[in-house]
């Protein structure tokens, strides 16, 4: 009962959020610079076809008003139409997020997969190598920038030592079949080795430039909560009635730093699922970041708006899940 | 004071009162000298030449102001000091059995079985996200061949046996569902869950009601005695001291100041820092507060004088040449040159 309060409630307050960002952005969109009507007519058409276009787009009607249109177009499932690719927002969306989500996902299990355990072991020994090297890793994965790895990691493992593909999307070979989108399951699904490798090496980099990216923030909290805990007065009696360090470790610490760094993955997650904006630029990667900075460059409002709205949807959801498994797993809220 | 005097092995006084002579005490520590940071570079020498004897079945009170050491003698005896502390001389034994330099194997062995610890602040010494009965189920499993059930089922019989009603049902809740006093009899009983010979209470009744202090104490003194084990309380209150110990202990600056039957040391104490310490926990009759004046001198290197030197209202020039001894006085230990 508790719990379906708690859902309500932060359903609720989904929906003040997704209406707070689209009155945002939907604004910013409308007063940058830039007329789409020429970019549709073209800048040699005359000023009546350039009419026209204004009043069939209703860029004419006050802001309020196309906000109201544009919102009751989202709540009937249509995110309106972008005038560079000429389909519907929702199909663009259909075929990019995908790839988005496949790289958002790798990348996301690979950071966890290093960070989380580098700063549990890192913070059982203080001055410890471990402690040393998690130091240096988070200090320079905290400060370089993604994009910066992403072409360094490139020059290096394409360009020099050939160990990796060309930065160039999602696949060089022949495309799975199509039933999830993401191209690995997809080739899994349909037994192709081949398309799952190269499904695999286009995934490496991208996904790595992420992982060290997302993970060192990951690794500094995760050995944080684990010093922390590591120095509680449960953990001085568990020890002083003989409890192995193991079972410390294991049983008495952990979960009580997993809990905090489980929030801090699935804040990471949700991040990366709104679209990896520069990693996607610097590897071609077609999913919705590159789409979002194509639209931007074209003053595609409807894409725009939609990635946006795309990009906190997934933050706010992924961080409802988790908050929802919390109070499932962690006592202190049950009662 | 000449470096031999400072180096010499102290004389150590026999026990005038130890229970039937011959008996091994439950825990004998000797000359127990604790410092932080290493021989070369040393920062503070906490505890200096720490003499304590708790025979079987005894009481014994550690008595002393906030910094004088308890704690850190009681961690020193567990073998569980803060980082950057060891051991520089001395010797603490179990039942006979040298602890100082023993193998982390060892100790972990012994701590819970043979010796226990219930700290103060109850509610933060049990573990937020695994279920009270599974704390001390735990610890049961740890020390001996109990399987899953019959260490849950022991939990729960040692909650019920410490006072908590619906021992059954309670034992699956966790500590933020406790009160204090529960989480403190839950502590109680993952101590004796193995029955140790030495239980050592480190202040185990502050941050409770004034009300709760007593039913736990007494709960803590009548769960040891019927073990027949041994109770080191730490406290910084003379007056639990008296109320609940044969034997007391009295601590300053890392040093022990006075030893003997309870009643003797707080009714007559020989040592000024006893006699100050018992007037400054003063009678209702007395007018004003009483204080010690000065402060706590800090450790940063071995003592060459008496460490109550400069506070003490009966120092004189010999209290300044070198540190003074435990010897035996009647029916006590005394350090003081005075007495």
């Amino acid at each position: 009962m508790a719990l379906a309060i708690y859902i309500g409630r932060r359903l609720v307050f989904l929906v003040v959020a997704l209406f707070g960002v689209s009155l945002i952005t939907f604004v910013v969109t409308r007063v940058l610079p830039g007329n789409p009507a020429y970019l549709i007519v073209g800048v040699q058409a005359d000023e009546s076809t350039v009419e026209a276009v204004i009043e069939r787009l209703g860029l004419d009607e006050p802001i309020y008003s196309q906000y109201g249109h544009y919102m009751r177009q989202v709540f009937s499932g249509d995110l309106g139409d972008s005038w560079r690719t000429k389909n519907p927002v929702t199909t663009d969306i259909a075929d990019r997020w995908p790839a988005t989500i496949e790289l958002a996902s790798v990348a996301a299990v690979l950071a966890v997969a290093w960070s989380v355990p580098f700063g549990v072991v890192s913070a059982l020994r203080r001055r410890s190598l471990s402690d040393r090297l998690a130091n240096v890793a988070s200090g320079l994965g905290v400060s370089i920038p993604e994009f910066w790895l992403g072409i360094i990691l490139i020059l290096v493992f394409f360009f020099h030592l050939d160990l990796a593909p060309a930065p160039i999307g999602r696949s060089l070979g022949t495309v799975p079949p199509e039933v999830t989108g993401l191209y690995t399951l997809d080739s899994i699904i349909a037994g192709d080795g081949g398309a799952l490798r190269s499904a695999l090496a286009q995934l490496a980099l991208p996904a790595i430039t992420l992982a060290i990216t997302t993970g060192a923030p990951l690794l500094r909290v995760t050995r944080g909560f684990m010093r922390e805990t590591m120095a509680s007065h449960h953990i001085r009696s568990a020890r002083a009635l003989g409890v192995p360090e193991r079972s410390i470790v294991v049983r008495h610490a952990l979960p009580n730093v997993l809990l905090p760094v489980s929030t801090m993955a699935a804040m990471m997650y949700g991040y990366l699922l709104g679209g990896t904006v520069l990693v996607e630029f610097v590897f071609a990667w077609p999913g919705i970041g590159k789409y979002a900075i194509d639209s931007i460059n074209a003053s595609d409002y409807a894409p725009v708006l939609a990635a946006v709205l795309l990009s906190a949807c997934s933050y706010i959801i992924v961080y409802l899940i988790m908050d929802i498994l919390h109070f499932i797993i962690d006592p202190r809220t049950r009662t | 004071m000449s470096a031999a005097a400072r180096t010499a092995p102290p004389v150590l006084p026999t026990e005038p009162e130890a229970a039937g002579s011959g008996s091994v005490p439950v825990l004998d520590v000797v000359d127990l000298t604790v410092g932080f940071g290493s021989a070369a570079k040393r920062r503070s020498i906490p505890l200096q030449g720490i003499h304590l004897q708790v025979a079987a079945g005894e009481r014994m009170a550690l008595v002393g102001e906030s910094g004088s050491g308890k704690s850190l003698t009681a961690a020193a005896v567990l073998g569980l000091l803060p980082d950057g502390a060891e051991v520089i001389r001395g010797s603490v034994r179990l039942d006979g059995e040298e602890l100082v330099g023993a193998s982390e194997r060892r100790l972990r062995d012994l701590r819970g079985r043979r010796m226990a610890i219930m700290f103060q602040n109850p509610r933060a010494s049990l573990n937020p996200v695994l279920t009270v009965g599974g704390q001390i189920a735990e610890v049961i499993r740890v020390h001996g061949e109990a399987s899953r059930k019959e260490s849950w089922s022991q939990a729960v019989d040692l909650l019920a046996e410490m006072g908590i009603p619906n021992a059954a049902r309670r034992s699956k809740d966790y500590v933020h569902q406790y009160s204090g006093g529960m989480a403190q009899r839950a502590a109680l009983a993952m101590a004796l869950s193995c029955r140790p010979d030495l239980l050592i209470a480190d202040e185990p009744t502050t941050g409770l009601d004034a009300t709760l202090q007593q039913q736990v104490l007494e709960l803590v003194v009548e769960r040891v005695d019927s073990r027949d084990a041994s109770l080191l309380l730490i406290t910084h209150d003379i007056a639990v001291a008296r109320s609940h110990c044969e034997r007391t202990t009295v601590m300053y600056a890392g040093r022990v100041m006075e030893s003997g039957p309870t009643a003797s040391v707080t009714g007559d104490p020989r040592n000024p820092y006893t006699d100050a310490l018992l007037k400054a926990f003063g009678t209702v009759e007395a007018r004003r507060m009483y204080a010690i004046g000065g402060v706590v001198p800090t450790l940063t290197g071995e003592l060459g004088e008496c460490a109550f030197a400069d506070r003490c209202p009966r120092a004189a020039p010999e209290c300044r040449d070198g540190v003074p001894e435990l010897r035996s006085l009647d029916d006590r230990r005394v350090a003081c040159v005075k007495a």
